[in-house]
């Protein structure tokens, strides 16, 4: 007897429709944020040695000359900046994959009977990599502007 | 000269560590991960070693142990550079025999003034 709670073959090509175009938007939105990290990356390389290859402007006075202090110091948000954006990528790569397994689940031509199982499935199997993931991840200091961090001897 | 590793993923960083480091006086021996610091360390006798947390192959906490472990580093001075602030993590690094604890971003002359209180604390 047909479960009267079962989607129907067309409800599922819709959610099938949705989950492919999700898929494609969360890989486009990870392929920017790696090209982000590049740019940054390359800028900061292309940077340093042009910064650090001249010593004159530093004077006895200071240890560094205070202008390029300052400059030390920001330059330093780019490191800061890309374990924020690896994060952002880990979490889009995972969210990707799930998207990816949903849209295996309901592709035309599988076998929808057993379809309400094989979504719990999906979702249990989801709620684990999500748990794992924020274990995983270690929390980044959060920057709200562009001071420097503190010093503490033990 | 005394002889300082750092030991930082970011070549960013490790650039603007050598920089601030050798113009001020310091050989500076480099290593990209915790695993290639341990091998540096064993290889080299730093003075003093810098070291992040957040790592590839071997995290910055997992080096203090390592290095702790080694008999000619059980008094060796070693800082964490990291991003984060947490109590925690700080109390981790404590715990595993850091001497030290600065939040990047660094300021060059409180890198300075902090290594010189290191020494001094090292010495006495």
């Amino acid at each position: 007897m047909k479960d009267a709670n079962a989607p129907s073959y067309s409800s599922l090509l819709a959610l099938h429709e949705l989950a492919t175009r999700l898929s494609s938007q969360v890989d486009s939105a990870h392929h920017e944020i790696g090209e982000t990290r590049e740019i940054l990356k390359d800028a900061i390389d292309r940077l340093m040695p042009a910064f650090t290859a001249s010593r004159s402007q530093d004077s006895p006075q200071h240890a560094i000359n205070p202008s390029r202090r300052e400059a030390f110091s920001a330059l330093q948000f780019q490191d800061i900046s890309d374990q924020l954006l690896a994060h952002a990528q880990a979490r889009l790569s995972l969210l990707l994959q799930e998207v990816n397994l949903l849209v295996g689940a309901l592709q035309p031509g599988n076998d929808h009977e057993n379809i309400a199982g094989r979504l719990t499935q999906l979702v249990e199997q989801a709620n684990d990599n999500l748990a794992d993931l924020d274990i995983s991840l270690l929390k980044p200091v959060g920057k709200a502007h562009l001071g420097t961090g503190d010093v503490e001897l033990f | 000269m005394k002889t300082i590793l750092t030991v930082d993923d970011s070549p960013s960083i490790r650039q603007m560590l050598a920089y601030v480091l050798t113009s001020n006086g310091y050989k500076v021996i480099e290593a990209e991960d915790g695993e290639q610091g341990l091998e540096l360390a064993k290889a080299n006798q730093a003075d003093l070693v810098l070291t992040d947390q957040n790592m590839p192959k071997m995290d910055g906490i997992a080096l203090i142990k390592a290095l702790r472990g080694l008999p000619n580093y059980r008094k060796v001075p070693i800082m964490m550079l990291t991003t984060e602030s947490s109590q925690a993590l700080k109390q981790q690094g404590r715990d595993a025999g850091a001497t030290g604890w600065m939040v990047k971003p660094f300021d060059p002359e409180k890198l300075l003034e902090m290594l010189k209180r290191a020494f001094a604390q090292t010495a006495a």
